[in-house]
């Protein structure tokens, strides 16, 4: 149901209970596009006002925050992107699956102690190995992995089909295990294998 | 089927299935293997765990200027 009948207070009243409530999400994901907070604080307030003033057709009952991370992908593409110096590509293509729990249990991790190392990483290194990622996987990874989309969501986020979120979520994921192992090796929380 | 090849075939679902992106008939199944089988459960578990760490650690607060100016806008109607 559209909502032209209501009034401009009900509909920034709707709007404020609605929308607001996400907005700490879309600056984390926001950070994660752009990598620094004034373009993050910029790109999630156009989201915003875009958002507030296409709101009227927004469709009641369905999926608000799908809606409006559509909209900040959107607005970070058109606007922001052109600015961006791309991380350069990975080689993630030779990173095989399970890499990070194999490269793990063969450093000789404890398998009790093979995640509470990566936990114990500072925040920002995590952080840091996500925003090295070649974008469409960083959104794709972000989008399922940090906020919890579907990926029929991500999808429809991303205007992308199925099969393709699903790709991009591989292979992302994949080149996030490598950059975390790399983090953990460098820090000397692990020993290397022996060959 | 030899128990490699079922583990292989499970393995491949798993990501799918932390994603909450298998039917529930596939997850009673692969659940049914993971309660049976302490590799496969292993490195589920990793990977569970793994995308819990992502998504804690990548979560900002938003700075308070901005969620005020944003309010701001609102009211004063975009």
């Amino acid at each position: 149901m559209r909502s032209e009948s209501v009034s401009p207070d009900e509909l920034e009243s709707r709007f404020e209970t609605e929308a607001l409530p996400l907005l700490p999400g879309l600056y984390s994901a926001a950070y994660r596009l752009t990598r620094n907070a004034a373009d993050a604080e910029d790109l999630v307030q156009e989201t915003f006002l875009r958002a507030y003033r296409g709101f009227h057709q927004f469709e009641q009952g369905t999926n608000i925050k799908a809606w409006l991370y559509r909209i900040l992908m959107n607005t970070f593409i058109n606007e922001y992107r052109k600015k961006q110096r791309q991380p350069q590509t990975v080689s993630e293509d030779e990173v095989p699956d399970w890499y990070l729990y194999s490269k793990m249990a063969e450093s000789g991790a404890e398998p009790s102690a093979e995640t509470s190392v990566i936990e114990s990483l500072p925040d920002e290194e995590v952080q840091e190995a996500l925003s090295s990622l070649p974008e469409q996987f960083r959104m794709a990874v972000l989008l399922a992995d940090v906020e919890g989309f579907s990926y029929k969501e991500i999808a429809d986020i991303m205007g992308v089909p199925n099969g393709t979120v699903m790709s991009r979520l591989h292979r992302g994921r994949k080149a996030l295990e490598k950059r975390l192992w790399d983090v953990v090796r460098s820090r000397g929380l692990v020993k290397d294998a022996p060959l | 089927m030899t128990e490699m090849n079922e583990c292989d075939v499970i393995l491949q679902e798993i990501q799918l299935y932390i994603d909450g992106e298998v039917t529930s008939e596939r997850a009673a199944k692969l659940e049914e293997h993971l309660s049976t089988c302490t590799p496969c459960m292993h490195r589920a578990e990793f990977q569970v765990k793994l995308k819990e760490i992502v998504r804690s650690k990548c979560r900002l607060q938003a700075p308070d200027h901005l969620v005020v100016r944003i309010r701001r806008i609102i009211r004063s109607g975009g």
